[in-house]
């Protein structure tokens, strides 16, 4: 059977729109794959197949009613969830012992617009416990295999949206990104993981870590797939107050080349410690495909970039110690049996029903926020965030687009990252985009020289000049022939 | 800068955001705080006399509020249908010793 | 223990109040479009937002914002062009996500005042201001520090102890359906130096927040809330002593009454020696004392930071302007016109104003009273009302602080609406009463009547037979025949003991059957037996 979850967005809408073949067949194919494939990559927390099947019936009915322009940007494209969306008939367990049982109440706004837009529900994907960690080993569900090496991480929180779509198990998934989550493992397996400005697209429903820093996005194969599913998922949200009201068609300027286009390049991120030579190798082959292509290179400074690690280990800690205080085994979440006092059940359900790292970082936030260290870090975090924010501000006054690295390393083994300041560097070139709430997207660009593993850059554009990244990301994507799904998972075709 | 974390206010930490954590975690959590705190030092090594903070990333969005129109409310099966214990309608803890502050 | 009279002489009391205020009138809570409804089945108003289910966010209520600035206006506050919502961190199981939304240092009302004027009983225990001490009265000012917006917490049902206590509880219920309700919280500076201070102030802000329909603003459902600060120093002293805080005041007696005990037992503690701590502590009105609930050792850290869902509030010079065009005529300013338009007398206005169904009522009356007085007929304006109603004025004012408040004071919380009584009605009780057809005793009589009879005055007078006799020839005749039957009485009387006029003017109304003018029998009297 034609696993159609390894096709582009337009191929699939265009067989289906040619009636080559039905939602339901695509369906079936891609449940029939993932029960194939997931044991051994372990994407998927939860297969719903059952929703899978009413949407293709859905689809299915309204193509034969002539209607299926009006199924929407993703109709017929099988996607699947992190597992820390809401979506009603299913668990949304943010890979946690606290929510293993959490049926969700009710629907994240990306999962109605994504379903909105015609697509077929696979199912929820793993992650680092409440987006806690780079590398899905702090899911209470065990972690997610690498597709290109299945001895490696996926990378981070979005591992299992990344490693689904590298394992050809759906053709878009939607991660969230609060300093990476969704550009370190698109790198890390190879595929286009795309973090709209903040803003972008809301993020009710979607459970909350870093509220100033959390945005939600698309990973892919292909550009075009990423810009179709933004524009599937955006748009203003009456229930986020930090929706944007933009109208952007996000495929406008695809086509549009780079010729005359300043693109950015950051020096001191290329000279930064940790970064391995086939990394900067990767970044310097793009910036020569750029000119290549017609663009001017542009050398850019961010002279506070080099706090941002420690401004977004001040603030994403202070938010999320907040956020995760609601889970307190009283209206839902993990309730550790006959404790006689609410102190004592308190203290065993929250003991018990959150990992290492989660315990970490509410420690930390509780700390940094007390009464006199506030002063200390939370404080001038937020005033580096004014300081980074103005830095990228005055870049984009000269370039449309930077490029950047993604992540330090590519993907690494299982274990061989014990230590959580280590884990942390390897965010070390994305937070700076969530501090000041830019969009950016990690683009494949092939395997590295001396890993002979997938890698990625980074294009980064102004907040809500999106569209501009995508251009650029386009353009350099066609200078690369490269494998988007792992060369075990790629029988299908990545379409017209 | 502040002072390294001992144990002792590891202990208060966890006791403050009511996690419950076995002794034997105390000693490397400890550890493993204070090193993510030192890494914390490069945002204190800036002039930052007179610099705004920012709290919200969308520069200029204010005043964003609804109509005091009615909503969709959770019948009451559906808001007790995850909770670990209910009784008449209600969610149940257990005894609540010490007070709160439900001002 | 001393009296409260006693303790001031030598003590100073310094109280604060900090004064949580339910917006009940909105439709929906403070964040989320659940219906805010008192009373219903429990958790039946709840959704994600309120029930802090992950991922769900607030979105604040308008209409909360425009109420909030609108208290601020009529209490004189500066209205703040930029302010935030900040997360109060804390952990108890009646506010679903563990932190409440409140404002930070910066509050919508910032720097208000209220003036109290303050008579009577009430202005004795000012022993040190030389204006209570000679005059009986005076006037204070008190200092608003904020007031600002947030949001209600749920409702916990103690299971298995006596009283529904938390001590000894085995488990407790929640209801999230009064989570987040939208609340306001005025502070006030430490102004106040009685009880009877603060009563007035709470009764004065009542009426205000009445006045501009933010909240129904009952102490007894608990939407209008209100905790005291209170410390004691010696008289001359500067120096603030160690306060504590009074919970539990929930109604304007218990909010007296507890500060009365607080400030004796805390002064009671200073005398012998002891130490003031700093502790919440609990009015209990049915044993009369506080009780200690919880021993402050060291500040609350409530982890306060900016709330990252919320936008900052920038409101403009306009957005303030309009809501300021929505303030109703205020109760001060109701008491001022009253006093100038009838003549009536401070006391009179105060009360009249203190509900504003009864100062609603005094206005449907003298309107009713000019529009019956025929005057220039339909389409006269205020002014012809109010000078054609005004020699009603003052029964009428009689009869409503008197009658109507009693009335409405033992059917608790019934609506004048919902009664018998119109407006219409109690215009002709008071002209029966002043063209003296009926005697204040007969009116009130004739007022019950109204009420459970559901019939208009001049019916029931002639129903009862009430018209009073002013006849001065048929009283003359009464007078007589009393006279003439007592003379032993009458030689009493003329020999001194003009104690006994009561008992003639007896015996005339017992002849008359009650419906005497006694103003007639006095005078007739006094001339037959002076």
């Amino acid at each position: 059977m034609t696993n159609f979850a390894a096709w582009s967005v337009r191929a699939i809408q265009d067989g289906l729109a040619a009636k080559d073949f039905s939602a339901k067949e695509i369906a079936a194919s891609s449940l029939e794959n993932i029960a194939q494939t997931d044991k051994e990559i372990h994407a998927f927390l939860e297969v719903s197949e059952n929703l899978a099947y009413e949407q293709a019936e859905k689809i299915d009915a309204a193509i034969s009613e002539g209607k299926f322009a009006e199924c929407g940007f993703l109709a017929g494209v099988p996607l699947a969830f992190k597992d820390n969306m809401n979506q009603v008939g299913t668990k949304t367990t943010c890979s946690s012992k606290m929510l293993a049982n959490y049926q969700s109440a009710y629907s994240a706004t990306c999962v109605e617009k994504a379903l909105g837009a015609g697509a077929i529900p696979l199912g929820k994907l793993n992650m680092d416990e409440f987006a806690f960690g780079s590398s899905t080993e702090t899911s209470f569900f065990g972690p997610t295999k690498n597709p290109w090496d299945t001895s490696r991480v996926p990378g981070g929180s979005s591992g299992g949206s990344a490693a689904a779509v590298a394992s050809a198990q759906a053709c878009v998934t939607l991660g969230s990104d609060t300093g990476g989550s969704i550009r370190q493992p698109a790198s890390f397996c190879g595929v286009v993981g795309l973090k709209p400005s903040y803003g972008v697209v809301s993020r009710y429903g979607v459970v909350g870590f870093g509220s100033s820093l959390d945005q939600v996005g698309p990973l892919t194969k292909t550009v075009e797939d990423a810009a179709l599913a933004l524009n599937a998922i955006s748009g203003f949200d009456a229930r986020d107050c930090m929706s944007k009201d933009i109208q952007t068609d996000f495929t406008k300027n695809l086509d549009a080349g780079v010729s005359g286009m300043k693109i950015g390049i950051v020096p001191a991120f290329m000279e930064a410690p940790g970064l391995e030579r086939e990394m900067k190798a990767k970044v310097l082959e793009a910036a020569s495909n750029l000119e290549k292509l017609g663009a001017t290179l542009v050398e850019i400074d961010l002279p506070h970039a080099q706090a941002a690690m420690s401004a977004y280990y001040v603030l994403g800690p202070c938010e999320a110690f907040s956020n995760l205080a609601r889970f307190d085994a009283i209206r839902y979440g993990y309730c550790d049996p006959n404790h006689g006092d609410l102190g004592s059940q308190y203290e065993a359900s929250r003991g018990k029903g959150f990992g290492m790292e989660t315990c970490r970082r509410i420690m930390l936030g509780s700390y940094l926020l007390s009464a006199g260290v506030y002063d200390t870090y939370y404080y001038p975090a937020q005033q580096v965030r004014t300081l980074i924010t103005s830095d990228y501000a005055q870049a984009f006054e000269k370039v449309s687009c930077i490029l950047a690295p993604v992540t330090p390393t590519t993907a690494f083994r299982f274990g061989a990252i014990s230590d959580p300041m280590q884990m942390y560097l390897s965010d070390m070139f994305t937070v700076s985009v969530n501090i000041a709430g830019n969009g950016a997207l990690s683009l494949p660009v092939g395997l590295g020289a001396d890993s002979n593993l997938p890698t990625g850059v980074q294009l980064i554009s102004a907040q809500f000049k999106d569209e501009n990244m995508l251009q650029v990301a386009a353009a350099l994507e066609s200078c690369y022939d490269v494998l988007r799904i792992a060369p075990p998972f790629a029988e299908g075709k990545v379409g017209a | 800068m502040t002072q390294p974390l001992s144990e002792k206010d590891v202990r208060a930490i966890a006791q403050y955001v009511r996690i419950g954590l076995p002794e034997e975690e105390i000693g490397q959590l400890t550890i493993d705080l204070n090193n993510i705190i030192e890494s914390l030092e490069p945002i204190t090594a800036y002039n930052l006399n007179g610099v705004e903070p920012t709290y919200h990333p969308i520069d200029g969005l204010s005043n964003v509020m609804r109509e005091d129109t009615e909503g969709t409310s959770f019948t009451q099966e559906e808001a007790l249908a995850n909770a670990a214990k209910h009784q008449d309608g209600s969610f149940v803890v257990p005894a609540i010793l010490g007070g709160g502050d439900a001002s | 223990m001393k009296t409260l009279h006693e303790v001031l002489k030598d003590w100073e009391a310094v109280i604060g109040l900090e004064v949580h205020t339910e917006l009940t009138t909105l439709n929906t809570k403070m964040f989320c479009g659940c219906k805010l409804e008192f009373g219903a089945a429990p958790n039946t108003h709840t959704c994600p937002v309120c029930l802090g289910l992950p991922g769900s966010l607030p979105v604040p209520n308008k209409a909360a914002i425009e109420s909030i600035v609108l208290a601020g206006l009529a209490t004189n506050c500066e209205i703040e062009k930029e302010s935030m919502f900040y997360r109060k961190n804390y952990t108890y199981p009646d506010i679903s996500s563990n932190f409440q939304i409140t404002q930070g240092p910066v509050a919508f009302c910032m720097r208000g005042w209220m003036d109290l004027e303050v008579d009577g009983v009430a202005a004795k225990e000012r022993v040190d201001l030389a204006e209570a001490r000679e005059q009986g009265s005076y006037t204070t000012r008190i200092g608003i520090t904020r007031i600002h917006m947030e949001e209600d917490a749920g409702k916990l049902n103690h299971v298995g102890s006596t009283d529904g206590r938390i001590a000894g509880a085995t488990h407790s219920l929640v209801d999230y359906n009064r989570c987040s309700t939208p609340l306001i919280e005025l502070v006030t500076e430490p102004d106040f130096r009685t009880p009877e201070e603060a009563r007035l102030f709470m009764q004065k802000l009542r009426q205000i927040y009445l006045s501009l329909g933010i909240s129904d603003c009952s102490m007894e459902e608990g939407s209008l809330r209100c905790d005291g600060n209170i410390s004691l120093r010696r008289r001359g002293e500067s120096r603030l002593g160690t306060k504590t805080e009074l919970k539990n005041m929930n109604s304007f007696k218990n909010l007296h009454d507890g500060l009365v005990y607080e400030i004796c037992r805390q002064a009671e503690v200073l005398e012998e020696g002891g130490i003031i701590y700093q502790e919440t502590r609990h009015w209990d009105p049915t044993a009369r004392h506080t009780i200690m609930m919880r021993l402050k050792e060291t500040a609350d850290d409530y982890r306060y930071f900016p709330e990252p869902n919320l936008t900052p509030f920038v409101l403009s010079d306009a957005f303030i302007e309009g809501i300021r065009t929505r303030l109703p005529e205020l109760p001060d300013e109701k008491a001022k016109r009253f006093g100038t338009d009838f003549e009536l007398s401070a006391y009179d206005v105060r009360h009249l104003v203190e509900h504003r169904s009864t100062s609603n009522f005094f206005e449907a009356c003298i309107e009713a009273a000019g529009a019956g007085a025929g005057g220039a007929g339909a389409g006269t304006g205020d002014v012809g009302n109010v000078a054609s109603a005004k020699p009603l004025a003052k029964p009428l004012a009689n009869l409503i602080i008197n009658d109507v408040a009693g009335y409405l004071n033992a059917n608790d919380g019934i609506d004048l609406a919902d009664t018998a009584l119109t407006p219409a009605r109690a215009v002709e009780l008071v002209r029966l009463l002043v063209n003296e057809t009926i005697s204040s005793k007969q009116a009130k009589e004739v007022f019950a009547a109204i009420l459970e009879e559901d019939k208009d005055p001049q019916v029931i007078v002639n129903e009862r037979g009430m018209e009073q006799v002013s006849d001065t020839g048929a009283i003359e005749a009464i007078v007589e025949a009393v006279l003439a039957q007592n003379p032993d009485k009458v030689a009493q009387y003329r020999d001194g003991k003009t104690g006994l006029m009561g008992f003639f003017v007896g015996q005339c109304m017992k002849a008359m059957g009650g419906q005497g003018n006694p103003k007639i029998i006095n005078e007739l009297l006094a001339k037959k037996l002076g």
